[in-house]
């Protein structure tokens, strides 16, 4: 159980850790990912890659633009905080109180699968303990009536 | 005249639901079935007298009568017939009364099918249908009164809101979703019921699984067609944006599913008794919070069609629901002992306990995301967004977990699942799902998540069709039966199981759909002169004609193109703009040609005054057909676990001889 639960956490570091740009090879591809990270200022709930907006299309090819000009994701992206503030990110950053968003729902299950396996063991091992201890003894009066309908459903 | 015959039903019917909820409280307490009775009536003239309200709005609606603020502010001369009648849901007043229409039919059907099994619960649970009723009439007889007047009335009403008289889809998806939403009320009555009379064994969740699987299955359908409306309407391309009302919308069918599930082992095991109270009371808080979250707009939301002040109103509602059956069940908590134990950590039992857990670990991700914004700057002071790209890292891996739990769920057998049973359900969906993962590589796939999603996918499309295989084999050596014959027999003798498996089947659908629209989506944005064309992917798409007219009620300009595919030309599109007097923007309308590879979306950017030229923006998002069907075959597998079952009319059926048993192996 410890050792599930460990590679469970080493799972969730590097998944955390690892940059949300790795599959993006190309600069338009860079660009759309980019784009799909950023919310479009004037909609709403959309991101700067989705929305029809003007605003949303002069950031596309602003965000184009740097990319040409050699910045990397990461300053792009700094770039539009600076301007906009926090809010222009479609995810917190990962820093300080924001990791409260990303890790609480992991910390959640990973406690729930802590909870089920000790409840499911303690059950497991509660319904192989031997003898009747499931059964807590019959009460004398049922026991005699128990026994004369048995009898009287066994002619 | 009908503001104020309107405002008078609303009252009455506060008043008579309030009464009935008390005399129904009265009479099983005091022994006086008078009162139960009159209790009753209560639900039936509640009934009447919301039918009566819902015709009234509607008349006025059509008959376009301006006197009636909310008439003025939703419907206007040029509206035409279909959007005016559903102008009832089109903002908050008018989807108030739906939802009083709809939560009094259902407590109303529940009354009179329920009511010859249920005589001892049935007093309680009116009185908890009536109660929630009460709120909401309360709602429409005093703060958000959709009967409201204006004086002087206006020549002529505002109309609906652009984007929800832009698609007839409109007329289903809202009172589908209400369905959803209230449905769930009739289960948490019973569950209150049980937890009133005390009689917590498994009465309650015999009697309610089947409304519960009734509101699953609207919620459902009302999720899947908001997101097809969404993409067929917002213009830009998505069916799903992380949206908190989306969200809201989630979580109950998230928490709900949770609650199907693990009522199976309360039934079977008597165990869980705690838990799946603790779900039904959850699930319906959640409802009411999201009506909350529409309504309210404290979150900015692309569905702030309709704001009040109401918010407040619904919070007190909510605390109240909590504090009460919380409280009911800590009341209770002597009599809702487990009465089973544990066999085997490989189980199902433990398979849907850790279904259970990750249904609820998602909707929690979900619940924490949509409102972290509020606590950020509550905490912080500093604004943030929480949006799709969260949500894809978060969600993502717990939803492909929950894919892997759908499939070994329904086939690792009760209590304690030996390695040899593992082996013979498993092993060949297993080895599907490798194959398969080889295919989608070699066709392309890359990624992590997008091979463990179409992999994960496979193997439990292959367990469930595995099943369906092994039944239909089993039936025929028995009777020698027809496969379809085998197949519908099958499926008639355990409609739950095979049910559940053909909404597994449908969840597996959304699940591609979902995954392959993501994942190999194409899309290009170019301005185009007349006779100029561009390509995309198989497309060719070609710019030949702008045109634009005036309507009755508004201006439209639209653009024509004509696709070809190697040279062939397939079709012939018209995406446009439509520019409402009452709107400062243009509302877009994309034209999509949908095929069950791929669907090609035209949206109409801009375009120049003297139309010699036009931008346009073009997306392929293939399989997204499939996110649709798979919802379909959802509902038809709800449909099919609860269509009655005609043997348990008649008689307890007589024990046969059966040579193979689902799920016993």
């Amino acid at each position: 159980m410890r050792s599930v639960m460990l590679s469970l956490l080493i799972v969730a570091v590097v998944w955390l850790c690892c940059p949300g740009t790795g599959l993006a090879v190309t600069l338009e591809e860079q660009a759309q990912l980019l784009a799909s990270e950023l919310r479009c200022p004037v909609c709403q709930n959309l991101s700067v890659g989705d929305s029809p907006s003007e605003m949303a299309n002069q950031m596309r090819e602003l965000v184009r633009e740097k990319l040409k000009n050699g910045e990397n994701p990461e300053q792009i992206r700094a770039y539009f905080v600076s301007r906009y503030g926090e809010w222009i990110l479609l995810a917190p950053k990962r820093q300080g109180f924001n990791w409260v968003a990303w890790l609480l729902p992991f910390g959640a299950i990973l406690g729930g699968v802590g909870v089920i396996g000790f409840v499911v063991r303690r059950s497991v091992s509660r319904s192989r303990a031997p003898g009747d201890a499931q059964l807590p003894p019959l009460d004398p009066r049922y026991a005699s009536r128990l026994q004369a309908e048995l009898k009287e459903w066994g002619q | 005249m009908i503001s104020t015959l309107g405002r008078f039903t609303m009252v009455l019917a506060l008043g008579i639901a309030l009464y009935g909820a008390i005399v129904s409280i009265l009479g099983v307490r005091r022994r006086k079935p008078a009162l139960i009775e009159s209790g009753r009536g209560a639900v039936f003239a509640v009934f009447g007298l919301a039918t009566f309200a819902v015709l009234l709005m509607e008349a006025a609606l059509v008959g376009r009568d301006f006197s009636i603020q909310y008439v003025a502010r939703n419907a206007s001369l040029g509206t035409p017939l279909l959007y005016t009648v559903i102008a009832l849901w089109g903002a908050l007043e008018g989807s108030i009364l739906l939802w009083i229409w709809i939560l009094a039919l259902m407590s109303l059907l529940a009354v009179v099918i329920e009511g010859r099994r249920n005589r001892e619960a049935i007093p309680y649970a009116t009185a908890v249908l009536l109660s929630i009723s009460a709120f909401f009439l309360f709602l429409a007889a005093f703060p958000a009164n959709p009967f409201a007047a204006i004086f002087p009335p206006p020549a002529d009403g505002r109309g609906p809101n652009p984007l929800l008289q832009n698609h007839p889809l409109m007329a289903i998806h809202p009172p589908c979703l209400y369905a959803g939403y209230v449905g769930w009320s009739v289960p948490y009555a019973f569950a209150m019921a049980a937890l009133m009379t005390g009689r917590l064994g498994e009465e309650w969740i015999r009697t309610v699984r089947r409304w519960s699987i009734v509101a699953w299955g609207f919620l459902t359908v009302g999720v899947i067609l908001g997101g097809w409306w969404s993409y067929e309407v917002l213009g830009w391309g998505g069916y799903w944006a992380w949206d908190p009302v989306e969200n809201a919308s989630l979580l109950p069918w998230l928490t709900g599913t949770a609650f199907l599930h693990s009522i199976m082992i309360q039934e079977r095991r008597k165990m869980l008794k705690v838990w799946n109270l603790a779900l039904i009371i959850t699930t319906f808080a959640l409802t009411i919070f999201g009506t909350f979250l529409t309504r309210s707009g404290i979150l900015s939301s692309v569905h702030a069609f309709s704001e009040s002040t109401i918010g407040p109103m619904f919070l007190a509602f909510i605390g109240v629901i909590l504090l009460v059956s919380f409280g009911l069940l800590v009341y209770r908590s002597d009599g809702l002992k487990a009465e089973g134990d544990l066999d085997s950590l490989v189980s199902r039992e433990t398979a849907f306990l850790m279904n259970n857990l990750l249904l609820l670990g998602f909707a929690f991700a979900v619940f924490l995301g949509t409102l972290f914004p509020l606590i950020s700057e509550a905490v912080r002071g500093v604004k943030v967004s929480v949006g799709e790209p969260f949500f894809n890292k978060v969600n993502v891996p717990i939803g492909l977990v929950l894919i892997f739990l759908m499939a070994i769920g329904p086939l690792i057998a009760w209590r304690r699942a030996s390695l040899d049973s593992l082996r013979r359900n498993f092993s060949l969906p297993l080895l599907l799902a490798f194959l398969g993962t080889g295919v989608s590589s070699i066709l392309g796939v890359r990624g992590l998540y997008p091979l463990l999603a179409f992999s994960l996918a496979m193997f439990a499309a292959a367990t469930v069709i595995q099943e369906f295989a092994r039944g239909v084999r089993a039936r025929r050596q028995i009777s020698g039966e027809g496969y379809l014959t085998a197949l519908s027999n099958l499926t008639k003798r355990s409609r739950r199981r095979y049910g559940g498996l053909i909404v597994h089947l449908g969840v597996v659908l959304v699940v591609i759909g979902i995954t392959a629209s993501t994942v190999f989506r194409l899309e290009k944005e170019v301005s185009l002169k007349r006779g100029e064309s561009m390509h995309l992917g198989r497309y060719q798409v070609r710019f030949d004609d702008l045109t634009a007219w005036q309507e009755a009620h508004r201006f439209v300009v639209q653009g024509t193109f004509t696709v070809l595919n190697a040279n062939r030309q397939v079709a012939e599109m018209r995406p446009a703009k439509r520019f409402y007097p009452s709107e400062q923007q243009p509302i877009g309308t994309v034209d999509v040609r949908s095929t069950p590879r791929e669907d090609l979306y035209l949206i109409l950017s801009s375009f120049t005054q003297d139309g010699a030229s036009a931008t346009l923006k073009v997306l392929i998002r293939p399989l997204v057909m499939w996110i649709w069907i798979g919802g379909a075959v959802m509902a038809l597998g709800a449909l099919v676990a609860i269509w009655p079952d005609r043997r348990v009319l008649v008689a307890e059926p007589v024990k046969e001889r059966v040579a193979w048993q689902p799920g016993r192996s």
